[in-house]
């Protein structure tokens, strides 16, 4: 096992050089990117200030010279500086991280929370009226987009009860305050589990609805075992070994929405970082960005592969 | 191909997809005809106080006194016309990269499936945001071969998926040993067997791609106001102003919601009825639930 998770992280390395790569040269060779910053920037420089200012940025040379020294520093631990103040890209990164990776696995948590059960019962219930109610509500939550959603939820819980807050992380002068922190992802975790629910849902659905078709769940009921402990300790152990797989399926779809939900709801994580990048032209900071959702979406992966071994025995890796 | 249709008929949700799409389409084509109002006109005396939907007013106006109703008619022409363009974009170019490795095998075929992960790895709305706001151009044409250009890559191994199990087939061995190029062997053998699996993906891609203009739009890096668009409505309703006129988030929010279910249900549908005609297997969880599975393969949008 630890071979194999050693080299999946190896295996790793030339796709995140692909995708630094891939970005890298969108970026560059977009008709907005660096050089028109600088054009932006450099206004009103004699041309020998502009001439320094630009070798200084390295926005001289050709893209690929340009993303060779990037990988370079990469290797030395650093993303680049900042075009908007001017501080380490990585040290501006992480200390947005933990609110992102909050969203994320709170809403993960309620989702599985809701989404396993309804599956199960749906499935059980198969073509009787909770089976088509959770079925239209997962398709509808599934229509629904994400950065709607949380307007509408604000509006209602927000502006009109007034039981969250609106937006932000925490209240002023809160911070460190734990019980703040959770009141203000109270709206962002639930609009981001309403949609993930919908997959989730429908996926326990399917996978229990084979699970109860297998030969071993008729030999459990043929000894006389109640119904429960049929659907509960034998089918559902084996309908979750499937589910486990969406975990790697769904991550990039979930922080693509937490990007929007951070958008809205002003939650200061990563996302809302990248966004705020990508408008003020932080060239080095929306890369920074792209290889960490990078990152964590081919940890995601990862992690689910292992769980699937760790759930079913019968799968190995060697 | 008459069961077909039948068996469709029978699934009640396939069938509320296709009324649901058709209302839709029939009111992007002839909404605008219909009901003449203009969708960007202003009208002065309503400016800052939107009225409420009214006789004159069905769905009301908004911030700038203009007609909401005429302005959703407006945007259901910019997401139609984004959704099915991107759709046939990125179906094309899947097809084609999926069908070429599959049929390729070995090094090649891995060398182009690491190029699909690399591409599948990030959150692709993140770059589309990247690209639409270092473009600048905010042109539709521009937005649909963004959407299109980066959404490919689910097709593409659903595709190769599909060769890879067709290429051990006989008809294929037959036509390879007849001297068939590989050309007319992938185009002409190989893609229109795998397509069954693709016109569902389609559907539901055609969905993913309206929600991803409505976010672009949304963010203001899509369709450019006065142009109405779903999402940019939307945004117009951010305001303090708009916070006594909840048909401006009600509006656009649910002609999303209405459309996108309706793609959905369709494609489901589809799923169900082709799973069961044609006996290929989409479906990894059996009794047809997983379509909603392929769309986060399809474009991982928000």
């Amino acid at each position: 096992m630890t071979a194999y998770v050693i080299r999946r992280l190896l295996g790793a390395i030339p796709l995140l050089l692909l995708v630094s790569l891939i970005s890298y040269a969108l970026m560059a060779l977009s008709p907005g990117g660096p050089g028109a910053i600088l054009g932006a920037q450099a206004r009103g420089m004699t041309p020998a200030v502009r001439a320094a200012f630009v070798a200084q940025l390295g926005l001289d040379k050709p893209w690929y010279v340009q993303y060779f020294f990037w990988l370079v520093a990469l290797l030395h631990g650093s993303l680049g500086y900042s075009f908007v103040d001017n501080r380490p890209v990585l040290e501006k990164i992480l200390e947005r991280l933990p609110i992102t990776l909050e969203l994320l696995v709170l809403s993960l948590i309620v989702t599985l929370a809701v989404a396993i059960p309804v599956g199960v019962q749906a499935a059980t219930q198969r073509g009787r009226w909770f089976d088509y109610l959770s079925s239209a509500l997962a398709f509808t939550a599934y229509a629904t987009p994400v950065f709607w959603l949380g307007i509408v939820l604000v509006d209602i819980f927000a502006i009109h009860l007034r039981w969250f807050p609106t937006s932000g992380i925490a209240a002023l002068g809160q911070q460190g305050n734990v019980a703040d922190r959770l009141r203000h992802l109270v709206l962002p975790v639930v609009t981001l589990s309403v949609v993930s629910f919908a997959s989730w849902m429908r996926y326990q659905r399917g996978s229990m609805i084979e699970a109860l078709a297998a030969p071993f769940v008729r030999t459990a009921r043929a000894k006389g075992l109640p119904e429960r402990l049929v659907v509960y300790r034998h089918a559902l152990r084996n309908a979750l070994i499937p589910t486990v797989t969406l975990l790697g399926l769904t991550l990039p779809g979930l922080v693509g929405g937490a990007y929007f939900i951070e958008y809205v709801f002003s939650l200061p994580g990563m996302g809302l970082l990248g966004i705020d990048s990508v408008f003020s032209r932080d060239y080095p900071t929306v890369m920074g960005i792209t290889l960490l959702s990078a990152i964590l979406v081919i940890l995601g992966n990862l992690l689910a592969d292992v769980l699937y071994a760790f759930v079913d025995p019968r799968i190995r890796y060697d | 191909m008459r069961s077909a249709v039948l068996r469709f008929g029978r699934e009640r949700s396939a069938v509320a997809g296709v009324v649901i799409v058709a209302i839709v389409v029939l009111g992007a084509l002839f909404g605008p005809l219909l009901y003449p109002a203009s969708p960007i006109a202003i009208d002065h005396a309503l400016m800052g106080s939107p009225v409420a939907p009214s006789f004159a007013h069905p769905l009301g106006t908004d911030l700038l006194g203009r007609d909401e109703l005429a302005r959703a008619f407006a945007g259901a022409r910019v997401s139609l016309t984004v959704g099915v363009t991107a759709m046939l974009i990125a179906i094309s170019l899947g097809t084609v990269y999926g069908a070429i490795a599959g049929a390729a095998g070995g090094r090649i075929d891995a060398l182009m499936m690491r190029v699909v992960d690399a591409l599948l790895a990030f959150p692709s709305f993140f770059l589309i945001i990247t690209v639409e706001a270092l473009t600048e151009k905010f042109a539709l044409v521009l937005i649909i071969a963004i959407i299109g250009l980066l959404s490919w890559m689910g097709v593409a191994r659903l595709v190769r998926g599909e060769v890879l199990s067709l290429r051990e087939r006989d008809f294929v061995e037959a036509a390879r040993a007849l001297g068939a190029s590989p050309g007319r062997l992938i185009f002409r053998h190989l893609i229109p067997n795998a397509l069954t699996p693709v016109v569902v993906a389609a559907t539901l891609a055609i969905g993913d791609n309206i929600l991803v203009e409505a976010g672009l739009s949304f963010l203001g890096l899509g369709v450019q106001p006065p142009t109405a668009s779903w999402g940019n409505m939307l945004q117009g309703a951010l305001t303090p102003d708009a916070r006594n006129a909840p048909w401006l988030i009600l509006t656009p929010g649910l002609l999303i919601v209405v459309t996108l279910l309706g793609f959905s249900l369709l494609g489901d549908g589809l799923q169900v009825v082709l799973d069961r005609s044609i006996g290929q297997n989409l479906d990894a969880a059996g009794d047809g639930a997983p379509s909603l599975l392929v769309a986060p393969l399809v474009a991982e949008a928000g």
